[in-house]
């Protein structure tokens, strides 16, 4: 019984930093219909950006989230502003493609702009409580775990309230369904898609602040983020915004259950399985297409 | 119609590379990197059928090179001639594509995309916590390890690889391709089978990697068996794709050129930031010449020939 509320503990707690992982990755992929293959490295460079506060200016590494964040909003903005801006005058087809392949080689640049200035060593922030452990009704809980997944729960709240409450959650939705019909109708689509991909970069910094605290970065260590993200993306459905959080925690407590089960070092291949048999039986998702947000 | 001057362009490029280690005696890393450059192109060839022609986002092409390359390992290291071993590998990843094809191919632009890099990763954990041991080439043959087989060995699956994609390109085959790249509900509504076609194209894109698989493993003294199925094995010849030129013949060709030798060059120029350089010039090419190279080179060519009819017709 007690391994059972473990294992459900351990999944919501990974759960939602897949989820907070999930929501950069869509909103950029529901809004734009770009894929951002390099978010996992944008993950990695808010880690990085973390780290660099914490280990040169002492900074706490949750006192870091606002000014990381704002660093990763800066460069989401000009990600859209430099390259995906561009893409738009090409035809369809090409464009995911182009998206896909400009994402490559921006991989390449971070991937060694960051191995150039904090070497390929792996890294992680260590602070006086990062090994402290909290037991609640005999379930023992690592504190950055509770911490990451508190930060994540709040910010995947304040983005439901923000698409499904302002008017800039109305043109982004708008934006989603029929990006031309909502420049007709007045909405200022450009600026729309440069905030949204803003916030999808700094959700990953996030996320990186997250990663840096209950994991460990390196320069090429994205990949396997990105993975997650995309599953989670697949398995709320595509331009399921709202949907991302449960998939996520599903994600989440399939990994804890496979790592009593299986093993630890299958943990990713058993949720990529689950991923292609979903892709294969119900590739529109596994959750039922309702609105798409909200 | 076949265009004769290609053939004979491509005819003299083999013989040179077949007269090259005749005449200079080529010192070894050159010929890795000649060699590495023959497998770069028969991956990107591969990539191309199904990424270039059909524009199906393929990122799991290190599924199928590392399959081929560790089943023709396997059976080598258990004594099998080597040419057995090849086709063995080969035909292990043709069926691999028909077992994931089926599948996958039913979905439509990133979801391929995604699902075959998916299947890339997990064989990719799996490989690497089953066979966690560096493997190494039976011993006799690495005893008296030469250059010039695998050379010529490698050189024949490249210029195999582009026959194959100069023969789909004549065919009804490569039409019923590009026609379901450039429109999927256009083409079914003309009557073609894209699921039929789809899966063919994968078929021929996994031979095409499992035969680089071969050269690979017939090349490598040692090899890491968790190290066939990195991502670098899927991603790098979608880029040498796009730079020379996607869905065209010789834009492979051009790109696998500029991935090896030119990157070699660079890293031996710029030292640690090459990549850097190297990135930023590929977004470039992205942005700029979203039809590769040579695809570009084609668009200028039907633009002037355009301006000139548009005069000659003026003239009239």
């Amino acid at each position: 019984m007690e391994a059972v509320i473990q294992i459900l503990a351990y999944g919501i707690m990974v759960g939602s930093l897949y989820a907070l992982i999930g929501m950069g990755f869509s909103l950029i992929f529901s809004v734009m219909k770009y894929v951002n293959i390099a978010q996992g490295t944008f993950i990695m460079f808010g880690g990085y950006a973390c780290f660099f506060l914490f280990g040169y200016l002492k900074i706490d590494p949750y006192l870091s989230i606002p000014p990381v964040m704002v660093i990763m909003f800066f460069m989401g903005a000009a990600l859209y502003k430099l390259l995906f801006s561009r893409l738009s005058d090409l035809p369809v087809g090409l464009r995911l493609n182009s998206s896909m392949l400009i994402t490559f080689g921006l991989i390449w640049v971070l991937d060694n702009t960051a191995t150039l200035l904090w070497t390929s060593d792996v890294r992680s922030v260590t602070t006086s409580y990062t090994g402290k452990v909290i037991t609640l009704a005999g379930v023992r809980l690592g504190f950055t775990g509770i911490a990451g997944m508190f930060l994540a729960l709040i910010f995947v709240m304040a983005l439901h309230l923000l698409l499904t409450k302002t008017y800039f959650g109305k043109a982004v939705r708008a934006a989603t369904d029929d990006a031309e019909a909502a420049a007709i109708s007045g909405i200022n689509v450009h600026r729309t898609f440069l905030i949204s991909c803003g916030i999808g970069i700094a959700l990953a910094g996030l996320a990186g602040v997250v990663i840096a605290t209950t994991y460990s970065i390196s320069p090429s260590g994205g990949l396997p983020w990105l993975l997650i993200a995309m599953v989670v993306v697949v398995l709320a459905g595509e331009g399921n915004v709202s949907w991302v959080f449960p998939a996520g925690l599903l994600l989440g407590l399939i990994e804890a259950a496979s790592v009593f089960f299986v093993g630890a070092s299958y943990r990713e291949a058993v949720s990529l399985l689950l991923f292609i048999t979903v892709l294969v039986f119900k590739p529109e998702g596994l959750f039922a297409k309702g609105s798409i947000v909200g | 119609m076949v265009d004769w001057k290609k053939w004979i362009l491509g005819g003299l490029l083999s013989i040179g590379f077949i007269i090259l280690p005749l005449v200079f005696h080529l010192h070894s890393s050159i010929m890795n990197l000649l060699i590495l450059m023959f497998v770069y192109i028969t991956l990107a060839q591969s990539f191309n059928v199904i990424g270039g022609m059909a524009l199906q986002f393929h990122m799991g092409i290190a599924a199928f090179f590392g399959t081929s390359a560790f089943v023709t390992h396997v059976l080598w290291q258990q004594g099998i001639p080597i040419y057995l071993a090849f086709l063995a590998g080969t035909l292990a990843s043709m069926v691999l594509s028909v077992v994931i094809g089926l599948p996958t191919l039913r979905l439509k632009g990133m979801f391929f995309a995604i699902g075959t890099i998916a299947l890339a990763e997990t064989m990719r954990i799996v490989v690497s916590n089953v066979w966690p041991l560096t493997i190494y080439m039976p011993v006799s043959v690495s005893a008296n390890f030469t250059f010039p087989p695998r050379y010529y060995f490698a050189l024949m699956i490249a210029v195999f690889a582009c026959v194959v994609i100069a023969a789909i390109k004549q065919s009804k085959l490569g039409l019923a391709l590009v026609s379901l790249g450039d429109d999927q509900d256009a083409a079914q509504v003309s009557g073609i089978n894209l699921f039929k076609y789809k899966i063919i194209a994968l078929v021929i894109s996994s031979m095409l990697a499992g035969l680089a698989g071969g050269v690979y493993c017939y090349f490598r003294v040692n090899i890491n068996p968790g190290y066939l199925f990195v991502p670098l094995w899927s991603f790098e010849p979608i880029v040498a794709t796009a730079i020379g030129g996607m869905g065209t013949l010789v834009g492979p060709i051009i790109g696998s050129f500029i991935l090896v030798i030119l990157s070699d060059i660079f890293a031996l120029v710029l030292g640690e930031a090459h990549l850097i350089i190297f990135g930023i010039l590929f977004i470039l090419v992205v942005l700029y010449y979203p039809y590769g190279i040579i695809g570009s080179f084609y668009k200028i060519q039907i633009l002037f020939s355009r301006i000139a009819t548009g005069r000659a017709s003026a003239k009239k």
